[in-house]
């Protein structure tokens, strides 16, 4: 499992750039992102290397801040790879509730966040199946 | 038309009745009601102390407060078997404005509204549509009576479904509608949208608005709409006070008669709450004469307005008030729904997940009342998933749905994003100009 940093964000410009701007000043260094379109408010989600200096930074300026646990898997650059684990997870009745990948590893292969409604037999799935599943410390 | 030869007194013929009258008032409160007697006695006041008019002002006011403090039915008069109706109107906080009407009431209610459609225009040749929402709210039911009374062909519609309105509009040869000043200027750009024009294809000759009140721009607009010989009143009441009935626009459009020999108004200043000379603009206090189920003495309305005593070119010799200008208080009026922010706040603080700050703000959109309400999240563990957070907006709306009758739109924001307050808060923005 890997810490994602979850912040309430309003939908007005600017909104994400106070976030970024805040943890940029903390040398906090984002690695993966994610926003969905919604129409007033939204939850941007973030993998960074310091999830406890980011929620403290954060939540000092005002920000409504969650850490929570996430399943993150790597997978290797090849076809069919996403399809593979999303559809071990659909075999198994498993509801996933957003998805989203990393920026950048420096020639290492993506790896892929997800939320899904039942994650201990999400765990299950993916390492019934081998598909490596990411520590923290890995990243 | 002159309903009735009441609103025709000389000055001294009415004062005359209505000392008669007040006098009976004070009396009947100090006997019957136990939260008069005890304010009485505070003040000081016995029932044959008031021996003319002026001595009204020995009175104590009652507030709209003394309702919920009473609630439900502490300041009735009468024993339930006695009653025959009960009406209620939104309250300061969760509690209702509870009314009750004996029979007499009713009769007396209805003569009162009788006489105010007449001023507007209504006959027994009038197809009326009644357009405000149906009910425990006082509007739809009072002018339902008092048209029935004068002879018209009532159509108990209530408000919403255009399509509906209008069809009936067009089938029935409707000649008078009663709604909120904005639902028919609303209506009235929802018939054009359907290709309609209601100054030719419809038989609508005359409006009767009350519920909030009407200014000189949205009268301009609904001639442009429902066209030029589309004749406009509008009519004041106060649940608390009968429901409409109070008052009425003339003919002559130069302010609204009082039914005077039912209701004694005076002009005080809010702060000092000393009586103004007449002429003079301050909060209109109103005291009912005759009414059994409910007296009310001396209540103060938070409306603000003047009182004009000259002749009006009508007929009429009872007194007129000006266009209510304002409010001594912080009630809005949404959609023709008394709010306070004290009824927002009671929702808001009963949800843990946001804090205690919050913003209303009021606009007119497509001529309807949109309520936005900000409110600051705090409990972090709702970013969890997206639903949790949509769902907490929809608690939110689903309390003050239920608290105010009417729908709000909720945006959530960042703490400490709203302004905070040193001295007396400003929490309302009412952005509704000239209400067009």
């Amino acid at each position: 499992m890997i810490k994602q940093v979850s912040i309430f964000v309003e939908n007005k410009p600017g909104a994400m750039m106070e976030i970024t701007e805040a943890l940029s000043s903390a040398q906090v260094n984002i690695r993966a992102i994610a926003a969905f379109d919604t129409p007033e408010f939204g939850i941007l989600r973030l993998v960074v290397d310091n999830p406890k200096k980011a929620k403290e930074d954060l939540t000092s300026k005002g920000f409504v801040v969650r850490i929570q646990e996430v399943i993150g898997v790597e997978l290797q650059d090849e076809k069919g790879t996403l399809n593979h684990m999303l559809t071990c997870l659909s075999r198994a009745n498993i509801n996933m509730n957003y998805i989203y990948s990393f920026v950048i590893r420096q020639g290492r292969a993506p790896i892929m966040v997800f939320q899904a409604d039942d994650e201990e037999k999400a765990k299950e799935v993916l390492t019934r199946e081998g598909i490596k599943m990411i520590k923290e410390e890995e990243l | 038309m002159i309903w009735a030869k009441e609103e025709t007194l000389s000055r001294s013929e009415m004062e005359a009745l209505q000392l008669k009258k007040l006098k009976e008032t004070a009396s009947y409160i100090y006997d019957r009601v136990e939260p008069y007697r005890k304010k009485m006695d505070e003040a000081g006041v016995k029932p044959e102390d008031i021996q003319s008019l002026a001595d009204l002002q020995k009175l104590p006011f009652t507030y709209k407060v003394d309702f919920r403090d009473n609630y439900p039915t502490g300041l009735f008069a009468v024993d339930k078997k006695e009653l025959v109706r009960f009406h209620a109107s939104s309250g300061t906080t969760g509690k209702p404005t509870m009314v009750g009407y004996t029979r007499k009431d009713m009769e007396n209610w209805t003569e009162n509204v009788a006489r105010v459609v007449c001023m507007g225009g209504a006959s027994d040749q009038d197809v009326a549509q009644i357009s405000f929402g149906y009910g425990t709210f006082t509007g739809a039911l009072g002018l339902h009576g008092g048209l029935e009374k004068v002879g018209a062909a009532v159509i108990p519609m209530s408000s919403g479904n255009a399509k509906k309105q209008m069809m009936f509009m067009e089938d029935l040869g409707v000649t008078l509608l009663v709604a909120t000043p904005s639902y028919a200027l609303h209506l009235g750009e929802e018939l054009k949208a359907r290709g309609l024009d209601p100054s030719k294809d419809l038989s609508l000759r005359i409006g009767l608005f009350g519920g909030e009140g009407m200014t000189e721009a949205m009268r301009d607009e609904m001639h442009k709409l429902w066209g030029e010989d589309f004749f406009c009143t509008q009519n004041y009441g106060m649940s608390e006070l009968c429901g409409p009935g109070v008052a009425g626009e003339c003919e002559a459009l130069t302010g609204m008669h009082f039914n005077e020999d039912w209701f004694i108004p005076e002009i005080i200043d809010p702060v000092t709450e000393e009586v103004l000379p007449p002429g003079e603009r301050g909060e209109l206090v109103i005291t009912c004469l005759g009414k059994e189920a409910i007296p009310l003495v001396r209540y103060r309305t938070g409306d603000l307005t003047r009182l004009m005593y000259e002749p009006c070119s009508c007929g009429r010799t009872t007194v007129r008030m000006e266009n209510i200008t304002g409010r001594a208080d912080d009630m809005l009026v949404i959609r023709g729904v008394n709010v306070f922010p004290t009824q927002i706040e009671e929702v808001l603080f009963s949800i843990p997940e946001i804090g205690p700050h919050y913003e209303i703000l009021v606009e007119r959109i497509n001529h309807l009342d949109a309520m936005t309400i900000s409110v600051e999240l705090v409990d972090d563990t709702l970013l969890d998933s997206y639903s949790k957070l949509s769902e907490l907006g929809d608690r939110i709306k689903t309390g003050l749905k239920e608290q105010l009758g009417l729908a709000t739109k909720i945006k959530l924001v960042a703490p400490q994003s709203l302004k905070r307050f040193e001295g007396k808060a400003k929490r309302v923005t009412d952005l509704r100009k000239d209400g067009v």
